[in-house]
């Protein structure tokens, strides 16, 4: 991972999310964009795809099941992780379906965040 | 000296109960308590889930502060509603106790607390619970002048809670709502905000005060007046609600100097104050910085003028070079405003950080212009200054080092790099004004990211250990073995020890970050951590014989890294992150909630404070509540009328050791084919009890001689005991009341009095020991002396101690249930060791003695130096 930059996509309708976690991936060495709504963040996802995308599940308008479904059609090789505070397990099974590759309870240690997205890159890398 | 001044006198069981009480089933009751206990847990593990979200080690938003206050209040209202059915409807005075306490946290969740407060506070009289109300500047002064290092200019914050009333009272908050709403979004409607924000600025400026207020305000100006020597001015800046914290506003808004002390004159400076939050300026920053926006209101600081000899700023880094260990002065003579605004040349100094700075460059200006007060009418004015003094130092060297020694400690203080505004008024005397984030660019040219040039440094422990609190500090390792190493440590100093402890507490202001081999981020140093914001990493293996003292080393708390050396890059990067975490609205409004639901001013039963009208947090009110329960439970336990009929509920103990004790199961405590009575300690299931018990069978711990007392030390006890405080419930037998992970334990051997209150099982959050001791058979002298080697010992285990006079209460938890066990068996033994052990507390001397013995496990020094 030291040599390719990873590129990172956030959306989360609180504000805090995007930046925390801008903080956190930058540091890190993450080329980093967060939006909090869905619809300018797909944009940006069809200009130049990122490798993970990271989603708020609940969002006014689009909401992470609709960016899951346009990310993986527009780009399948893009894992997406959706993070939330509720989720019943008719959403979890349908977002398995679709091809999310994990669902994160909010609030969760950062650590755990970082973990879930090495593996999501380790996965990614394994299946090219 | 009254020695129980403050202990009140507990009503004896039968003027509590009525005598027509009627009698419930034992089941009935027991389950009843299994609830109180049970809705009070509930609450206590929300609120250790709230302060551990503080760490900054978790991502959490809006919607988990919600949602979380929601069940914390759920749970309060059950545990009150649990009280209640056990006591019969005793308590239902908590109900409205409660309901002002939930309107608090409410007001705070809703971000309406800066409405709710007096106009006018004293900056000395602040806490940090008043901050929603003053502002940032106004906070950061207030902590200054709680700091004995610094001097700060005494004065008055006009709160927001005026500048919502004035809002109010001059009908501008149908436009303000909008204004706030307009500065909010896109930038379609501007010229509507335009308009609006002008139109508030005008309209500001003319508002008449709310009634009474120009009252209040005369009164606090005669107040100051009166300890000033000089005549009095006044320096009225503002202090906005985010000024100083996420963003640095410098300059932004509006600040009068030198202003009449009459209550017209300040009320006119703060209107035009207040008026610049409306300011074209003002406004354009915030929306640039601070795109989200967020309701903004603003207070007033209002402070004596300094009569400045010279004045200027300290940045605690060179903004250019960050990371360089170099300070920065630049001053002029006269006032600071001058030199703020670049409207006079000035001296810059360069000083070398550290515990004895040393000055490395000095650039003087021919400093000809100066502005002085203008006279009795108030006002600043330029002034000139004579050729001769002009090209002169405006500090000698000696006080720009005291002044950079404060620096540093105001470094480590704040745990970043700072912007300090200072002044030397004529006697020499140095004050600070103000002192805020210093906000640092990364320089450009240094492209690589972070993460490559962090790859260069030498790391000591990388992904190791726990965060208690996040942030980034680096300094000289300070070891601690003992807590008398504390003493010594210094300013800015890496704390590297074994152990967590909360005695750490004393170093916390000193500390650039701590690091621990064991430790969890749900201890009370780490909640300490939290509130000092020290970046502390717990669990980390090995770094104790890793690190040599006085060796600098840079503790990464945010990706649990440890570099030996100093991380420049690190620390610059830290600066230059614009937002800082802890100051993110969700936080601060998370650590004021937690201020108002966690602290525990409720500690012990026997104090007057113990009762609901003393309940100043939830968890006072929890605290309440388990107390009362318990007390209940034990009444209905001794109630012989009650339990006519049912099954044996005190059941005696069968012990190797003569201990007495009854023992109550609610629920578990015992094994089901355990005897009626004479019940044998295989028998006990509770796992706090039994670990307690173990103790006190452990071999040498329980002495089984009685020791002589003496005729006057019994004659002491007979006259000085407190009776109602003591005798009445516990009388003739040591009771405890079990179950499966749950004791209280209450022993009245001889003349003192001991409590054990402890929770274990596999949850740590759930795990608390609580432990009270009071009284004794002989003097005061010795009964204290006793009383000081519980609490050292005590201390020694890491529980948090308070002694008076011969009563201690200590607490501790948060522990696995191994370390709790090992915990309770410890307290087993030192309740064997010091039963009697008054008697032979001769001198003082004999605290330490006895207190190393029994660290040491050489329980035997009892029968030694007993001479028996």
């Amino acid at each position: 991972m030291t040599q390719e930059i990873c590129r990172l996509l956030v959306v989360d309708d609180e504000a805090i999310v995007g930046k925390r976690l801008k903080q956190v991936f930058s540091k890190i060495g993450f080329e980093i964009e967060t939006y909090t709504e869905a619809a300018p963040a797909m944009n940006a996802m069809a200009e130049k795809p990122f490798d993970v995308v990271v989603t708020d599940l609940k969002m006014e308008g689009m909401d992470g099941m609709e960016v899951l479904r346009r990310v993986r059609s527009m780009n399948p090789r893009t894992q997406v992780i959706i993070i939330t505070g509720y989720a019943s397990p008719e959403t979890a099974e349908l977002a398995q379906e679709q091809g999310v590759f994990e669902f994160l309870a909010k609030p969760f240690r950062l650590d755990e965040l970082k973990q879930v997205i090495y593996r999501a890159l380790a996965q990614q890398k394994g299946g090219e | 000296m009254s020695l129980f001044s403050g202990l009140k006198k507990l009503p004896l069981p039968w003027q509590r109960r009525g005598s027509a009480a009627h009698c419930r089933p034992i089941s009935l009751v027991f389950s009843q308590f299994r609830a109180v206990l049970k809705a009070n847990n509930q609450a206590l593990e929300l609120i250790a889930d709230m302060g551990e979200k503080l760490s900054g080690e978790y991502l959490f938003d809006q919607r988990y502060v919600d949602s979380i206050v929601e069940e914390l209040i759920g749970a309060m209202h059950r545990s009150i509603a649990a009280i209640n059915t056990l006591t019969e409807n005793r308590w239902t005075s908590l109900t409205p106790i409660f309901a002002g306490l939930e309107a608090r946290v409410r007001a705070i969740a809703s971000h309406r607390d800066d409405r709710e407060g007096p106009p006018i506070l004293w900056l000395s009289e602040i806490s940090s619970r008043d901050w929603p109300l003053i502002g940032g500047k106004a906070a950061h002064l207030s902590e200054l002048m709680a700091n004995p290092q610094v001097m700060v200019p005494e004065g008055f914050v006009i709160t927001t809670r005026l500048f919502h009333d004035l809002i109010d009272h001059n009908d501008l908050r149908a436009d303000f709502a909008r204004f706030e709403k307009l500065a909010a979004a896109g930038d379609d409607q501007e010229k509507e905000l335009e308009a609006l924000r002008a139109s508030l600025e005008q309209r500001m400026l003319v508002a008449s005060a709310p009634p009474g207020f120009l009252v209040t305000l005369e009164a606090h100006l005669s107040r100051l007046a009166e300890t000033s020597s000089a005549p009095l001015f006044l320096a009225v800046r503002s202090s906005a609600q985010e000024e100083d914290m996420d963003f640095s506003f410098a300059g932004q808004f509006h600040s009068e100097l030198q202003v009449l002390p009459t209550p017209n004159a300040v009320f006119a400076a703060y209107l035009a104050v207040t008026a610049s939050l409306f300011g074209a300026k003002a406004l354009r920053y915030r929306r640039q910085v601070f795109p989200e926006g967020g309701p903004l209101s603003i207070a007033a600081c209002c402070q004596r003028m300094v009569s400045a000899r010279a004045s200027g700023i300290i940045y605690t880094e060179d903004t250019m070079a960050p990371g360089r260990q170099i300070m920065l002065v630049v001053g002029a003579f006269g006032q600071g405003q001058a030199v703020v605004e670049g409207q006079v040349p000035t001296d810059l100094f360069r000083i070398k950080k550290g515990e004895n700075p040393q000055l490395i460059e000095s650039t003087l200006a021919v400093k000809d212009q100066a502005f002085f007060a203008a006279g009795p009418e108030g006002g600043l004015a330029a002034a000139g200054v004579a050729p001769a003094k002009a090209g002169e130092p405006c500090l000698p060297e000696e006080k720009l080092l005291e002044l950079a020694r404060i620096a540093v400690h105001l470094e480590a203080f704040f745990k970043r790099p700072q912007d300090i505004e200072w002044t030397v008024d004529e006697n020499g005397e140095l004050s600070i004004l103000q002192a805020r984030p210093l906000l640092l660019t990364e320089r450009n040219q240094e492209k690589k990211p972070l993460s490559e040039k962090l790859s260069t440094y030498p790391r000591l422990a990388e992904g190791a250990g726990r965060i208690a609190q996040q942030g980034i500090g680096a300094g000289p390792v300070f070891k601690v073995e003992t807590l008398a190493d504390l003493k010594r440590f210094p300013e800015g100093a890496v704390l590297v020890s074994l152990r967590d402890s909360s005695q750490y507490i004393q170093v916390m202001q000193k500390a650039a970050a701590i690091v621990t081999e064991v430790g969890t981020p749900v201890s009370h140093m780490s909640t300490l951590c939290r509130e000092f914001k020290v970046p502390c990493l717990v669990g980390v293996p090995g770094i104790y014989t890793m690190v040599a003292d006085g060796e600098e080393i840079t503790v990464d708390a945010e990706d649990r890294c440890i570099y030996r050396g100093r991380v420049t890059e690190l620390l610059t990067y830290q600066a230059a992150t614009a937002m800082n975490v802890q100051m993110a609205p969700e936080f601060r409004m998370l650590r004021r909630i937690i201020h108002e639901v966690s602290r525990l001013n409720l500690v012990d039963p026997l104090m007057q404070e113990f009762r609901p009208e003393g309940c100043k947090t939830f968890h006072d009110l929890l605290r309440f509540i388990h107390e009362t329960a318990v007390l209940d439970l034990v009444e209905i336990g001794r109630d012989e009328r009650c339990l006519h009929g049912q099954k044996k509920l005190a059941r005696h103990l069968a012990l190797p050791i003569q201990a007495g004790i009854l023992a109550i199961d609610i629920g578990g405590g015992f094994a089901e084919d355990a005897p009626a009575d004479n019940i044998p300690f295989s028998a006990i299931r509770s796992k706090p009890f039994r670990a307690i018990l173990q103790g006190m069978l452990f071999p040498g711990a329980w002495h089984q001689v009685g020791m002589p007392v003496s005729f006057a030390d019994l004659m002491h006890s007979m006259l000085s005991t407190p009776r109602d405080a003591l005798s009445g419930q516990y009388t003739g037998h040591n009771i405890a009341i079990i179950s499966d992970s749950y004791v209280n334990l209450c022993f009245r051997f001889g003349y003192h009095f001991n409590i054990i209150d402890a929770f274990c099982h596999e949850v740590e959050r759930d795990n608390h020991i609580y432990f009270r001791f009071l009284g004794g058979a002989t003097d005061i002298a010795k009964r204290s002396r006793r009383a000081s080697l519980i609490s050292s010992i005590l201390e020694a285990f890491d529980f948090s101690v308070r002694t008076r006079g011969d009563l201690v209460i200590a607490r501790t938890g948060n522990l696995v249930q191994s370390e709790m066990e090992r915990t309770l068996d410890i307290l087993g033994r030192l309740v064997g060791f010091t039963r009697q052990l008054d008697v032979q507390m001769a001198d003082e001397a004999a605290v330490s003695r006895y207190s190393e013995a029994f660290l040491m496990g050489d329980y035997g020094i009892v029968a030694r130096e007993g001479g028996y």
